[in-house]
């Protein structure tokens, strides 16, 4: 039971880092600040642009 | 108990030969999908265990006590320490594009077994060991891009040659990815509804999360979700609508303007508003469908209906036209050697990566999965009845313009099928009609509806289950079309020195001028292939395939001339029997692709002999704006071999230097710094 809720765990953590939702956390941590509207547009455009310019597989 | 261990996978082992051997071997009884997921499983496992284990020990010297580039560089964004299984997971999501899915189907036309043994064996001593490789180095590399690598160990040619090589790669790869959605949707309400209606929903998802629910991710996702399956359901009543129904059903070359409007529109508007949640949604739905298809299989346990080899090793195929050897290794590239994925080896991966031990189950590992989603998309296209994937697949312009004339030249191949067969299949699709669906995607949609259908609905939800593979496809292509107009702009406005900070976006005027160029650029050839009167995809997807190896094969010499660097010849077959033989594969295709005397394969007989049928009265518009396409492919597919060869030939300067003693072959690898994570931490 403990295995399968690991694992479920694990899964949604690789969900949340596909959503960007940890990088968001690591961001709030790393700058000391609060989630707040204005603190997610600015991580996210930063974020974004970044994402956004980088090949993508075909 | 190491006794035991030794005795499963000497198992595992013969299990592997046992299940290749019997796929192989077997001629004229269909055959148990489950035999082809066996053999790769036992096969991938056997790969992972022994050969990667080898190169992660021998050939790479990974070095846990050795800091990553996450830890000495740790900045909260891009360099990260993170857990293994979350890299894999964002590692996978990144590589696994459209082409597993669509080059798979493609090649089917040979039958099921040269494309298998491909992917399979491609994939195990080609594919993952690039991929391992490249990641391997740009981790030791602070992250650094392949471009960057090239240039610091080989040389300042390799590096640029690099950059421009990816660029015109990019081009090409959107047009045809483009062009299979335009196949995919000519004709289609029901479809064409369901994609558009993905992007207000996208939009809606991109308010949602800037100003309602900022942050919220999952959520504004999951909303998407519950949309676009509520799409899928209004689709049908829009294709049954008097009203709604034309304003929904487009030419191909309106769909192809379409596309081109929003690629501009997409590489233009804020990210955060249409490119990110559409990524968002595209990277879920993508990872749902995956493994809906995985458990589907396992389910259903279909069997396939194509033959081992069809007639077409020969090279007279209908799809595409030339033998297996070079152009079933070209068509797969993605699921079994991928260049693009050296991009993302050497992108983002490197940066996240917490212990170098994890780059074996990473590059290696993540590779792996995703020839086993071709492997996946082989099984989905070879379930059909012959005949009807035949007909789904072939341009008119090869099997006759009419639906009684397609039948009667697919059945004389051998392939019975009929009209009232393709008829019903169509009504039952929610379709008009499913002839001269060419570019893979329409058949591989019917596959994965054959397979979820039959797991459970029967029937009567074939229609949902089609268009819902229909809509994940295109969703799935519309987003790296998007994203790559994006960063073909970014390349753009890098080259011409119009992003003077070292940031981009350098003025409305420069985005809209650079976007409109690289749009124009794979939107010209996206209009070629929709003219083309073989369905496009005969000569776009081949240059596709020409142009992902060739870049595979420029990682592959790079991570050469690293290994050499490292350890002398002693293990430089590693990357170089995968570099030898896709230096062999491409640069056979390109020639035969150029320089073939039979029309349908060679870009300049196509031109002459459209040439000599004018019969020297003067050449409409159309068939001058033909032989123009067919001598530029030809030029395409030319340059992209001098790239190449311009980057073997300095590699092997080298190399040549190393064996000599000439050059001092110093390695470029950040010097060791001990890690200081503690266990907890990784």
């Amino acid at each position: 039971m403990r295995k399968l809720r690991r694992v479920g765990e694990l899964a949604m953590a690789i969900l949340r880092e596909l959503a960007d939702e940890s990088a968001y956390q690591r961001h709030l941590a790393a700058h000391g600040r609060s989630h707040s509207a204005e603190e997610w547009r600015r991580f996210s455009d930063r974020h974004l642009a970044r994402t956004y310019a980088r090949p993508r597989c075909c | 108990m190491k006794l035991l261990a030794h005795l499963l996978w000497a198992a595992v082992a013969a299990a592997a030969a046992f299940c290749l051997g019997a796929i192989a071997f077997n001629r004229g009884e269909h055959i148990n999908s489950l035999w082809l997921v066996l053999a790769a499983a036992c096969t991938y496992a056997t790969g992972y265990r022994f050969y990667s284990k080898f190169m992660a020990a021998r050939v790479a010297m990974l070095d846990d006590k050795r800091a990553t580039p996450a830890e000495r560089l740790r900045d909260g964004h891009d360099f990260e320490p993170t857990n293994r299984w979350i890299v894999f997971g964002h590692h996978f999501a990144a590589i696994a594009g459209p082409g597993p899915l669509v080059g798979p189907v493609l090649a089917a036309q040979f039958g099921y077994l040269p494309g298998t043994l491909w992917i399979i064996i491609g994939a195990t001593i080609g594919g993952a060991v690039q991929d391992f490789i490249i990641l391997f180095a740009s981790m030791r590399r602070d992250g650094k891009s392949l471009g960057q690598i090239a240039r610091e160990e080989v040389g300042k040619v390799a590096g640029f040659i690099s950059l421009i090589t990816v660029l015109l790669i990019m081009i090409v790869m959107l047009a045809v990815i483009a062009l299979v959605v335009v196949n995919a949707l000519r004709g289609s309400p029901w479809g064409t509804f369901t994609i558009a209606a993905t992007m207000p929903i996208a939009v809606f998802m991109g308010i949602y999360l800037r100003f309602w629910r900022p942050g919220k991710v999952l959520e504004s996702t999951g909303i998407g979700v519950l949309l676009l399956v509520a799409s899928i359901l209004g689709g049908r009543a829009v294709a049954a609508s008097a009203l709604l129904a034309p304003v929904f059903t487009l030419s191909a070359m309106a769909l192809a303007f379409a596309i081109i409007i929003y690629g501009f529109l997409a590489s233009t508007l804020p990210v955060w508003l249409l490119l990110a949640p559409r990524g968002y949604l595209s990277t879920f739905v993508k990872l749902g469908v995956i493994g809906l298809l995985a458990a589907g299989i396992l389910l259903v346990r279909p069997e396939l209906e194509l033959p081992a080899f069809t007639r077409f090793v020969d090279g007279t195929g209908p799809i595409f036209a030339g033998k297996i050897f070079p152009f079933c290794f070209i068509t797969i590239a993605c699921g079994a050697v991928s260049g693009f994925h050296a991009l993302i080896a050497s992108g983002t991966t490197p940066k996240l990566i917490a212990r170098e031990s994890h780059a074996r189950s990473i590059g290696y590992g993540s590779m792996v999965l995703e020839s086993f989603v071709a492997l996946m998309a082989m099984i989905a296209a070879c379930v059909l009845q012959p005949g009807v994937y035949f007909a789904v697949n072939s341009p008119a312009g090869t099997v006759g313009a009419t639906p009684a004339a397609a039948v009667a030249t697919i059945s004389s191949w051998g392939f019975p099928v009929s009209e009232a067969n393709m008829a019903n299949l169509a009504r039952d699709v929610g379709e008009q009609t499913l002839f001269y669906r060419t570019g893979g995607a329409p058949s591989l949609a019917l596959g994965m509806a054959h397979i979820f259908a039959r797991g459970g609905g029967g029937q009567s939800v074939i229609g949902f289950w089609y268009h819902f593979a229909i809509m994940f496809e295109a969703l799935f292509i519309l987003t790296i079309l998007d994203a790559g107009t994006r960063v073909g702009r970014f390349m753009l406005e890098d080259l011409l020195h119009l992003s003077p900070s070292g940031g981009h976006g350098g003025g409305m005027l420069a985005v809209i001028a650079t976007s409109a160029l690289v749009v124009a650029a794979w939107g010209y050839f996206l209009v070629q292939g929709v003219l083309d009167p073989l369905g496009g995809i005969n000569s776009l997807w081949p240059l596709f395939g020409i142009s992902n190896q060739l870049l595979a094969a420029i990682a592959l010499s790079v991570g050469t001339t690293i290994v050499l660097k490292m350890h002398g010849a002693r293990y430089m077959w590693i990357t170089c029997a995968p570099l030898v033989w896709l230096v062999t594969v491409t640069f056979t295709a390109g020639w035969q692709k150029i320089l073939s005397p039979v029309p349908a394969i060679g870009f300049l007989a196509q031109a002459a002999r459209l040439q000599a049928a004018a019969a020297g009265n003067p050449l409409d518009a159309a068939t001058r704006a033909l032989i123009f396409n067919a001598r530029l492919d030809a030029a395409v597919c030319a340059i992209f071999m001098i790239l190449v060869a311009a980057i073997l030939v300095d590699s092997i300067r080298v190399w040549i230097g190393i064996f000599r003693g000439a050059n001092p072959a110093p390695l470029c690898e950040t010097p060791f710094v001990a890690t200081r994570l503690r266990a907890e931490e990784v």
